[in-house]
């Protein structure tokens, strides 16, 4: 536990700050995962929920901006308070993506739902589970400080990469075939086009995480160790 | 805390001044505990900590202000430009020559500007015009002052702003073209805009001349140093470029200092 700051109200600021990143990147995780389940189970009111819902992670994204900026003005921030407030404000950019990516997916699942079922839809689920896990380590090196996890995201995002190219073979197959479904394809395809999107968003929030814990900045780099 | 000579850096300028295993006491009354630092040559050093930490006894051992001082001494020794401060050949006045100061509360004498700025060319009895009034153009320029003096230098110093009488004694304390300038607490007595006058004015001194800064602001050591020292209950805890010291420092203690976590 750090040493209560002389000023009690810039330690409510701080604790706030991160309490509302926590916040977002559990609300950005929960549409993702509705927009997916509302994919598999064709299930068009729970997609509508996740449009929606989207309004709630932009005005947290708003808040959080407002609150870094406050902060800033009225404490001076340094050191690792500093870089609380530069990396909430960074990850909360890209939780709003997150959410983004998850309101298209629930779009396109809508459509592909108002057509007869699709069994390649289930192809979606290796894809869905690798970029919530990779999601998932990057909010847990942000909250718990632990810039090893957010480091390792970049490695294991290669494999999301991987898989995110078989299945754009395997569906742009399906198109070349004339299997007379084309247009779900081609929504699929930008399905796993998003979820390839949110591993990569993951991954610069685990590169901000590294900041936070190390004051490193992994981004661009072919070097990446601590 | 583990105070290691570890704390001297590596320095990609020469080694201006350099503090070797400096103590120092006031009668049996240690203020300054074994500091090893290596001043570079045309940057900005900035002293940072707690009242009473040590920095501004620190910083008047750098020109032997505190020799005026009844029942000091001191270990180790303090060199500038390979010559030892303590070297019996160095004469304390010649010394102050090369090493100007400035402080907090501006001190202006009751005279002339003009006067005030050749005020040290006076007791050495040179009494040259033009070479006065060249001393007066050039010091108060490179204060940033002349131009708003020019047309009535001869006015007592007493009718500038508390910001222009600062700058007024950095001219004067710049007459003399010393190496070094040492400045404490130099806008503590100063508003926001007359201190980043002052700041701005640090930055392009700096070119001429080897500034030791101390201060309590923070922001001001973020805004206008090179390096920054962190010195607690007289022991240098950890010195390095003043962007590390504030992005990423090395010792937990600087971190509380400098974050307001300090109990």
């Amino acid at each position: 536990m750090q040493t209560p700051h002389i000023l009690r109200d810039f330690d409510q600021a701080i604790s706030t700050l991160r309490a509302e990143v926590i916040s977002m990147a559990a609300k950005s995780r929960h549409n993702l995962e509705r927009a997916i389940r509302a994919l598999l189970e064709r299930n068009p009111e729970l997609a509508n929920a996740v449009i929606a819902d989207d309004d709630e992670v932009d005005d947290l994204e708003r808040r959080i901006d407002h609150l870094g900026m406050e902060i800033l003005v009225r404490f001076h921030p340094v050191a690792t308070d500093l870089r609380l407030v530069v990396s909430s404000m960074k990850i909360s950019m890209n939780l709003e993506r997150i959410s983004d990516h998850a309101t298209n997916i629930a779009k396109r699942a809508k459509k592909i739902s108002a057509n007869p079922e699709l069994q390649d839809v289930t192809l979606i689920e290796p894809l869905y589970a690798l970029a919530d896990h990779l999601l998932l380590d990057a909010i847990s090196a942000y909250s718990d400080r632990n810039a090893t996890l957010g480091a390792s995201l970049h490695a294991r995002d290669k494999e999301l990469d991987r898989m995110h190219h078989e299945a754009n073979a395997t569906f742009g197959k399906r198109i070349e075939q004339g299997a007379g479904r084309s247009e779900d394809y081609l929504h699929l395809i930008l399905i796993v086009r998003s979820l390839e999107r949110v591993g990569d968003l993951a991954t610069n929030i685990g590169e901000d995480a590294v900041f936070l814990d190390a004051a490193k900045d992994l981004r661009h780099e072919s070097n990446r160790e601590l | 805390m583990s105070l290691s000579s570890s704390n001297t850096i590596a320095s990609d300028a020469s080694d201006f001044i350099r503090v070797d295993d400096f103590s120092f006491y006031y009668g049996a009354k240690q203020a300054i505990f074994n500091v090893d630092m290596a001043i570079p040559a045309n940057q900005v050093t900035a002293l940072i900590g707690p009242s009473g930490c040590g920095k501004s006894t620190l910083l008047r051992n750098l020109n032997r202000m505190n020799d005026l001082v009844e029942g000091v001494h001191h270990e180790g020794d303090i060199r500038i430009g390979g010559t030892s401060l303590y070297d019996p050949s160095v004469e304390v006045i010649s010394l102050r020559k090369r090493v100007g100061m400035v402080f907090q509360k501006y001190n202006p004498f009751a005279k002339s500007i003009y006067e005030n700025v050749i005020f040290s060319l006076r007791v050495a009895g040179r009494s040259k015009k033009s070479e006065l009034d060249e001393t007066v153009e050039r010091s108060l320029r490179a204060s940033a002052l002349w131009d708003e003096v020019k047309d009535r230098l001869h006015d007592s110093a007493f009718g500038l702003s508390g910001g222009q009488q600062q700058r007024l004694c950095i001219a004067r304390a710049i007459a003399n073209q010393p190496e070094i300038l040492l400045m404490d607490e130099p806008c503590a007595a100063l508003d926001p805009v007359a201190t980043l006058r002052i700041e701005e004015l640090i930055l392009k001194l700096k070119e001429q001349f080897t500034i030791v800064i101390v201060t309590h602001n923070m922001e001001q050591a973020t805004r206008c140093s090179d390096r920054t020292a962190f010195l607690y209950m007289g022991k240098l805890v950890e010195y390095d470029r003043t962007m590390q010291i504030f992005e990423n420092p090395s010792k937990p203690e600087t971190e509380a200092y400098i974050s307001g976590r300090f109990s």
